[in-house]
């Protein structure tokens, strides 16, 4: 019945190709045929990077995670600041740390709020009381942390555009002093007792719901080390300041890039970890109120960016690697590429040259293939994947084995979102930043689940294929119009119809199998 | 009387609101006659806020007898109010019909819809569903927008310039709109109450977790969830079309995502399940919506957001659903504190 | 009589606004098999997940080799020594028999020592090593939900309705197992079949609306007629 099943869904799949072929062949040049293909795997590369971490993140826990897709533009976002401007994530850093290393005594709290009499410490004003103390300090301390301010509407005054324009020298005006009123040591203990703070606020709020238990040695130990390097790497990195600065704006952007990466990997990791440890934990028994939650979190996260960086969309420049455009380029192989690290490749296919930009049509879909066989891999063969796979199905049962399916859940969580950053910041360069690329990106991946299978892993990646093609096609054809029977006039789809077409087909696969493509009937 | 009692607290509410054009006038030092005459001033002003709020409450209950009452998760209800409004829009103006054969249309494309969702539900159901009516109502958002159809929708600026009957006139008339839309709420609530207090609807709404069950015992769920489908795809239709009587110009928001969410805010802010609390919810929106835009300018939507979520996590029945469970606890609490002060006073 | 390595004192439950178990007490005395008995209904499903902490009590007192563990997480409880075979097996679908089997280990190299004991008591099991939970039958699920509370360093297993829908053949080889296994640990029974549970245990406890009505020794249960016909129906 099963492999029935799975046949049915690829002969769908099978049909669906088959008739973008045919599509293919109807007045489109092999070269046009090529670029829309290659394009639409750009796409589904981009769809796929979230897609995967919401079917997963659904699978496992039943969370509809609509604010994936804010995330995934809070991804590109960070990532463009540390790319565009990496001395202000140098600046951030030591009161990020700080921050951080408070809580990192969460264990060491918890021994000292629980030998506080009971009888206040269930107080309820007591818990607020913390919180309200801790928002006070940090109002206090946070503004005064000195930081090189800078205006997101300059951003083409950044060393990535300077570099590129070979005005190197001008980097050196950045790595200006930062202003600090109030005296550092005073405003750096001001944030770290701020994290303490709200940790022990959190912890209290805690313990009026369940009573406090015994702490272990060893993670009262592990608590203090990471304490210990966080305050010592806070430290530095603000006693090195300068250097620091000095030595990120001289890297090349291709180093700039991969930081970018990294950085927007581990915001997105710290922010799924923390939203489903904080906000959608409470909530599992309510399925309806999370996705509601989620709705409105994909709402504030919007609004957080615009507040943060503005209305206003931005372009990224593409590293070095794939912005060359001097000598030897536009590159005709691959080789080609890699000597001049041209922006694009161009080869010819049935006498018509076909424009491949390394970027957008090579590096993305080779990134997207890249975690699509990372991630199951992951999924197959680790310890990880294993409880994942058996979570999907039933993480009671995986609980009774003795497995804490809360922590597995959080990591999921965290790493998932990891994955949308990631996409955001991949594709930044390709398609520029704006507040509505959460939202485009998010539907486009509900889209591609629901007709590859909300919880299927292969469903994500073929329905992420689907979307991607179908899309890329229809702009095409928006272009140079197709032949429809019963119609004189060739017929050029508006670019609204782009995302409507589809919706129809996801709307239209649902009706038909409700599961999807791969999907399972529970 | 004993059969009075449970509706006068809703009994007092409808004076109150039908009295409410005068006293705001009173206040201001407006006669009467002025203001029958519709001259501008406060009272007319605060007509105008309570008729799109009397909107957006039917919106609301409506998209509460689906969500919360016959608990379907459907993320399209934006569609159904913008349908009304379109339809009527375009029915007036282009194909240039009267009201009557109009208000019939309206009611039959909110049939309509109610069969395409029943059509669905009958298919695939949970989140599924939300998917698919959130893709229709996706698809209908782009097909007004689309240039193809803005000699009809008026496209991405919204549809202006509807022709409306001069005895509905809501510059000139705003009083007998303001008295039109009250009695059409008090009715909408009346009529949903009616519904959900049924045998039916009693059975169908405690078994919403064990379907089966209430199958079992002889109550056709599917044919509850369709009759509740209709009834608020027509009422959201009908609210869609004093919306386009009432505004000067459709906007083509009515049928985006912001909608549907608009209307999720105002029934979490009400109470899910509760008919009344969704109504208070819409009232408590269209202030908020107000105010916020005034006070923090642009960063209004981002307070919406953070209420919104707030809500979700703290307060999940919502004003009226946590007023009906604490009732008891909070009548004690204040009878305590008026007994303290009555021993302070002597 | 050895001490009970488990002990239940008077353990209510309430699931959502329903008050399922209204006092459940009950002894599993170490090295033993204990039989909990009851109608359709009765909690007996329930009392067991109270257990795991999978529908954590609201009352009572659960001890565990003298230790409290009510309140603590299923995962903890688990941890402790507690297998859990559950009603229709639970078997992972998507995961082969091998890794059914890894996944329950505690400690890494778990599988491998106990490898030659398992195989032992299902041969079956290790011919089917790579084939998928999905594509196995009743039978074999059941034997590998067995398998699987065997893998990690178990004191005790709770098992829920070891022979519900399978042929008689079966039945028997999977009382052989239980018996067998049953030198090493100590078990709690969930059974429906009277017969297959007079077979194996040793002491019963019978419950009825929640509550624990009679428990002793299930020798002197199997002559006591009237109460098998009170408590079970027909025997």
């Amino acid at each position: 019945m099963s492999s029935f099943r799975t046949h049915r869904a690829q002969w769908i799949i099978l049909a669906a190709l088959a008739l973008l072929f045919l599509l293919a062949a109807q007045g489109m040049s092999t070269r046009d045929w090529l670029v829309t293909v290659l394009r639409g795997l750009s796409v589904a590369a981009v769809t796929f990077l979230v897609a995967s971490g919401f079917s997963i993140i659904f699978g496992l826990m039943d969370v509809l995670n609509l604010a994936h897709g804010a995330l995934f533009m809070l991804g590109a976002y960070v990532g463009w600041t540390a790319y565009v401007r990496p001395d202000t994530v140098i600046d951030l850093a030591t009161p990020v740390l700080l921050f951080l290393a408070g809580f990192a005594l969460s264990p060491a709290l918890t021994l000292g709020l629980s030998r506080i009499p009971a009888r206040l410490r269930e107080r309820r004003a007591f818990a607020w009381g913390l919180l309200a103390a801790a928002l006070l300090v940090l109002y206090l301390a946070l503004p005064h942390a000195p930081m090189a301010a800078w205006h997101p509407g300059e951003y083409t005054d950044s060393p990535i555009v300077w570099t590129q324009t070979f005005e190197a020298e001008r980097v050196a005006e950045l790595a200006q002093p930062a202003v600090a009123e109030v005296p550092a040591w005073l405003v750096w203990s001001g944030i770290l007792l701020g994290g303490l703070l709200l940790a022990a606020s959190l912890i209290a709020f805690n313990m009026q719901r369940r009573p406090p238990v015994a702490v272990a040695s060893a993670a009262l130990r592990r608590g203090l080390f990471l304490f210990l390097a966080l305050l010592t790497v806070a430290l530095l990195i603000y006693g090195f300041n300068t250097p620091l600065t000095a030595f990120m704006l001289s890297l090349s952007s291709n180093w700039l890039f991969l930081f970018a990466i990294v950085m927007a990997v581990i915001t997105g990791v710290g922010l799924g970890g923390l939203m489903e440890s904080t906000l959608i934990r409470p909530l599992y028994e309510r399925a309806l109120y999370q996705i509601m939650l989620t709705f409105g979190l994909a709402f504030i996260g919007t609004e957080i960016v615009r507040a943060v960086w503005g209305r206003s969309g931005f372009t990224m420049p593409k590293p070095e690697l794939f912005a060359g455009r001097g000598e030897g380029c536009p590159a005709t192989s691959i080789g080609g590429w890699l000597q001049h690290h041209c922006s694009t490749i161009v080869i010819e296919i049935a006498g018509e040259k076909a424009r491949i930009r390394t970027y957008n049509e090579l590096f993305l879909i080779v990134m997207g293939v890249l975690v699509l066989v990372v991630v199951w891999l992951i999924l197959q063969r680790t310890r990880l994947g294993m409880i994942i796979r058996a979570g999907v199905q039933d993480s009671e049962m995986v609980e009774a084995l003795g497995i804490d399916v809360r922590r597995v859940f959080t990591l999921v969580f965290a790493l998932g979102v990891g994955l949308a950053a990631l996409g955001g910041v991949l594709a930044a360069p390709a398609t520029g930043l704006s507040d509505a690329m959460g939202a485009h990106v998010l539907l486009t991946a509900l889209i591609a689940l629901a007709i590859g299978g909300l919880t299927s892993y292969p469903g994500a990646a073929v329905g992420s294929l689907i979307v991607g093609l179908m899309q890329q096609f229809i702009i095409k054809y928006g272009q140079i119009g197709i032949q429809l029977p019963f119609m004189d006039e060739p017929f050029k789809p508006t670019p609204p119809l782009v995302p409507a077409s589809t919706v129809l087909l996801m709307v239209v696969v649902l009706l038909l199998m409700p599961q999807g493509l791969f999907g399972r009937r529970e | 009387m004993t059969r009075l009692r449970p509706h006068i607290s809703l009994l007092l509410l409808l004076l109150i609101l039908a009295l409410l054009p005068f006293l705001v006038g009173l206040l201001d030092g407006q006669s009467p006659a002025s203001m029958l005459a519709g001259e501008a001033g406060r009272s007319k002003f605060i007509q105008g806020l309570m008729i799109e709020i009397f909107i957006l409450a039917i919106y609301a209950v409506s998209y509460d007898l689906i969500l919360g009452v016959a608990g379907i998760l459907s993320f399209g209800h934006a569609m159904f109010f913008a349908v009304g409004a379109y339809a009527t829009g375009i029915l007036l103006k282009s194909a240039g019909w009267s009201l009557g054969p109009t208000l019939i249309a309206v009611v039959g494309l909110g049939l309509a819809q109610a069969i395409l969702f029943g059509v669905v539900l009958a298919r695939v159901s949970g989140i599924t569903f939300a998917l698919v009516t959130l893709g229709l109502a996706y698809v209908f958002d782009i097909l007004i927008k689309t240039r193809e159809l803005g000699e009809y929708t008026g496209g991405d600026v919204g549809l202006q310039g509807i022709p409306r009957p001069d005895f509905l006139n809501p510059s000139d008339e705003r009083l007998r709109f303001y008295y039109l839309m009250l009695v059409f709420a008090a009715l909408v609530y009346l009529l949903y109450r009616r519904f959900v207090d049924s045998p039916t609807g009693r059975v169908c709404i405690a078994a919403r977790e064990n379907e089966e069950r209430a199958r079992m015992l002889g109550f056709n769920t599917i044919l509850f969830k369709f009759v509740a489908l209709t009834m608020a795809s027509i009422s959201a239709a009908l609210a869609g079309m004093a919306y386009a009587l009432f505004q000067p110009i459709v906007s083509p928001e009515v049928a985006g995502l912001g909608f549907t969410v608009e209307g999720l805010l105002m029934v979490l802010m009400g109470g899910i399940g509760a008919l009344s609390g969704p109504m208070l919810g819409a009232a408590l929106f269209k202030f908020m919506d107000f105010y916020f835009n005034k006070w923090f300018g642009e960063s209004a939507s981002f307070m919406v957001g953070a209420i919104y979520v707030l809500i979700v996590l703290f307060l999940p029945y919502g004003l009226v659903g946590t007023w009906r469970m604490r009732r008891r606890d909070m009548l004690a609490g204040w009878e305590e504190l008026l007994e303290r002060w009555r021993k302070m006073m002597g | 009589m050895p001490a009970p390595i488990l002990s239940l004192q008077s353990i209510h439950t309430f699931i959502g606004r329903f008050h399922i178990l209204e006092g459940v007490s009950l002894d599993a005395p170490e090295g033993s098999i204990t039989a909990l008995l009851g109608r359709n209904g009765a909690g007996k499903t329930t009392t067991l997940k109270s257990i795991l902490g999978l529908t954590p009590p609201s009352q009572g007192k659960i001890l565990f080799n003298g230790e409290e563990i009510q309140g603590r997480r299923p995962y903890e409880i688990a941890a402790l020594g507690i297998g859990y075979v559950p009603e229709h097996r639970a078997i992972f679908r998507d995961l082969s028999v091998y890794e059914n089997l890894k996944i329950a280990e505690r400690k890494k190299g778990d599988l491998e020592r106990k490898a030659d004991f398992i195989f032992g008591l299902f041969p079956d099991l290790k011919r089917l090593i790579h084939l998928s939970g999905a594509n196995l039958s009743g039978g074999q699920q059941q034997m590998l939900a067995v398998a699987r509370a065997l893998v990690p360093d178990n004191e005790l297993l709770l098992i829920d309705e070891p022979s519900e829908g399978l042929a008689p053949v079966i039945i028997e080889q999977m009382m052989e197992a239980i018996k067998a296994l049953s030198a090493k640990t100590t078990v709690l029974l969930v059974e429906q079949n009277f017969l297959v549970a007079s077979t194996l245990a040793e002491h019963y406890v019978i419950i009825e609306e929640g509550r624990t009505v009679k428990r002793g020794l299930m020798a002197d249960l199997i002559h006591d007629e009237a109460a098998i016909h009170r408590y079970l129906g027909a025997a």
